[in-house]
């Protein structure tokens, strides 16, 4: 079957190359992520209301990402538990647990339900989905630009995808 | 297009080469120096190459000048064509700095054939290579290696593929550094990175990677063709790949250690993804070890690609279809290497090492002419074979281009071509391709790259690799 999604925030693309994020609407209300054109890699911003459905929106991002058209087969829970300096580099290291898992286990997380998260710590449920093939796989997420900062209404993400 | 076009104050040194002083950033230590014609400037300086270049010229130790080549853009960190040298004794060695794909590289291989001797049979032989070649982020069912044997990868690299008959004795001489860097240390190799490479050996990957069929259709230098063994009309086979997700993951566990300890041992970066460790220090040892081990792995991957090249071409050919190994460089690596009376750790990130005819790194078979270096065009446009000039190493700490250089990001490419389109372009030329999906196909397209025949010219001009041959496409297996 091909992959659908089972759900998740609001996604849209916009194709836009600069760095400049635009002024902050006051009021967030659903989680939504942005894949931001880069010369060589892949910008990916998230707005979300809290760090919890920040982490949850950029697990979908990546699955957005890596399941492009692939043939997913069975899914499965499991929980992932990723820890770091701060709050910008769990940002990074989460999204770096799914890359390793999809490559290593051809296992892409899909849907997210974070049971806690504070700066420098997430416990999550993630269900997730077997593939065959995976026609795009991200190699990592870098430092480089890495950011997750407060703004009315919540908090908003940016990080750079190696691809 | 980003629209960052630089505001650092810029000198003109030469015709091709303009250098940013060490006074244009208080926290510069050294000044940059970028090698490129004015079109080709006029690219680099309108997105983020040069300000990367100048966070690189902060870093500890870094010495002489931080170098761009004419293929310089935007990356993370440092930017993709960029060369910094960092003293052993007090410098820094930054994973950022060679990047996640370690030892991506390239390797030419000669076929004892010409191509109008191929032709006949070549639309199966690519076929058949696309088959016999995972592509993609593919897995290599046929050599999923054992815990054991994947640590004999990475501490003997292309030696134990001798003993698995995969490589033959005299490549060995062939391949930079022999194919295994000796500073390799498996142990310092995470369990996540062998996982993520146990069966990927004998991959392309995806991205820009390649296994491309071409014929040398023009010689600029004849005697260093001679020595490399090329020839008019021969047919040869260029093969672009790296360490695949054993190398990504060595470069993220090592940027996420030496995030973390940079301020223990006093260092403060403008870019956090330049993340470094002194040299001599246990972290900065252990990532060393670590990128031999998967620079290492990325010389047996294409040496796997290799074999199963060549046992396409005896399949169609017989014994018509061997092929020699010119060369295989990495454009991905840091290298400890004698520069005048130090020893420097030489990052090149998107840039190839080109030593001259005196070095002594220089391959026995290639002493008169300087070691073989061969960039890359964007898919189904020329590559170049050059040869590397003892000048380099005052110019560029011995350093030349690496390919292209993108100037299109990827969804720019989709957006202004389909990959159907592309296909039917190259078909239109007489390319066959071979390509997996049609939208990779699109993000390759050769408009969403620099001209390689200008950037060719610029390091030709400027000292940096003489140009010996040019290779025209005629089968491309895309990863």
């Amino acid at each position: 079957m091909a992959f659908t999604g089972r759900s998740g925030g609001r996604t849209y693309v916009e194709p836009v190359s600069d760095t400049t994020i635009p002024a902050a609407t006051p009021a967030l209300p659903s989680p939504s992520h942005e894949i931001v054109d880069h010369v060589s890699e892949i910008r990916l911003r998230v707005r979300a209301g809290s760090l919890a459905e920040l982490l949850e929106e950029a697990g979908r991002a990546a699955a957005q990402l890596q399941l492009r058209g692939a043939d997913a087969t069975r899914g499965t829970w499991r929980t992932i538990e990723v820890s770091a300096p701060d709050r910008a580099a769990l940002l990074a290291d989460w999204l770096n647990e799914l890359i390793y898992l999809a490559e290593a286990e051809r296992w892409v997380g899909a849907d997210f339900e974070v049971d806690s998260a504070e700066d420098g710590r997430v416990r999550a449920r993630v269900w997730g989905v077997l593939i065959e093939r995976a026609p795009a796989l991200l190699k990592a997420a870098t430092l480089h630009g890495l950011r997750v900062d407060d703004v009315p209404g919540g908090l908003e993400g940016q990080v750079i995808l190696d691809v | 297009m980003t629209a960052a076009t630089s505001s650092y104050p810029t000198i003109a040194v030469g015709e091709l080469l303009r250098e940013i002083p060490r006074t244009a950033r208080s926290d510069m230590r050294v000044p940059v120096r970028i090698y490129a014609d004015d079109e080709l400037w006029r690219q680099i300086a309108d997105d983020r190459s040069v300000e990367q270049l100048v966070n690189v010229a902060t870093l500890p130790g870094v010495v002489g000048y931080v170098y761009a080549m004419p293929d310089v853009h935007e990356g993370y960190g440092f930017p993709v064509g960029g060369v910094a040298a960092m003293r052993e004794s007090d410098g820094v060695i930054s994973p950022g700095g060679v990047g996640y794909d370690i030892n991506c590289g390239v390797r030419l291989l000669a076929a004892a054939m010409d191509l109008d001797e191929a032709r006949p049979r070549l639309e199966a032989a690519v076929h058949d290579l696309s088959r016999s070649i995972p592509s993609g982020p593919g897995r290599n069912p046929r050599l999923d290696l054992s815990t054991a044997d994947v640590d004999r990868v990475l501490e003997e690299g292309c030696r134990f593929l001798v003993e698995r008959g995969l490589a033959l004795p005299e490549d060995l001489e062939r391949l930079e550094a022999g194919g295994a860097l000796p500073g390799a240390d498996a142990s310092l190799v995470s369990v996540r990175a062998k996982q993520r490479g146990h069966d990927q050996l004998g991959t392309i990957g995806s991205g820009n990677h390649f296994v491309e069929v071409q014929v040398v259709d023009e010689l600029f230098d004849a005697a260093a063709a001679e020595a490399y063994g090329l020839h008019r009309g021969q047919l040869t086979v260029l093969i672009h790949t790296g360490s695949r997700g054993l190398g990504h993951q060595v470069c993220t566990d090592y940027v996420r250690q030496m995030d973390q300890v940079m301020v223990r041992h006093g260092i403060r970066l403008p870019d956090r993804q330049l993340a470094c460790a002194p040299l001599t220090s246990p972290e900065g040892r252990a990532y060393f070890g670590a990128m031999c081990a998967a620079a290492n792995f990325a010389w047996s991957n294409r040496q796997a690609i290799t074999d199963a090249v060549r046992t396409v071409f005896g399949r169609a050919y017989g014994r018509s279809g061997r092929l020699r190994i010119v060369y295989d460089v990495a454009h991905n690596i840091a290298k400890l290497e004698t520069h005048g009376a130090e020893t420097l750790c030489v990052h090149r990130k998107g840039a190839t090492r080109a030593f001259g005819p005196t070095h002594p790194e220089t391959p026995g078979p290639y002493r008169a002419v300087g070691q073989p270096v061969f960039i890359p065009g964007s898919m189904g446009t020329a590559s170049y074979v050059l040869a590397g000039t003892d000048a380099a190493l005052g110019l560029s700490f011995g350093s030349t281009c690496h390919g292209a250089g993108r100037v299109m990001s990827r969804g720019e490419a989709k957006r202004s071509r389909t990959g159907a389109e592309v296909r039917r372009e190259l078909e239109g030329r007489g390319i066959i391709v071979r390509c997996p999906s049609s939208g990779e196909l699109a993000e390759e397209a050769p408009t969403a790259y620099k001209d390689v025949e200008r950037v060719v010219d610029v390091v030709h001009r400027a000292g940096l690799a003489r140009k010996v041959a040019r290779l025209r496409p005629v089968g491309v297996v895309k990863g």
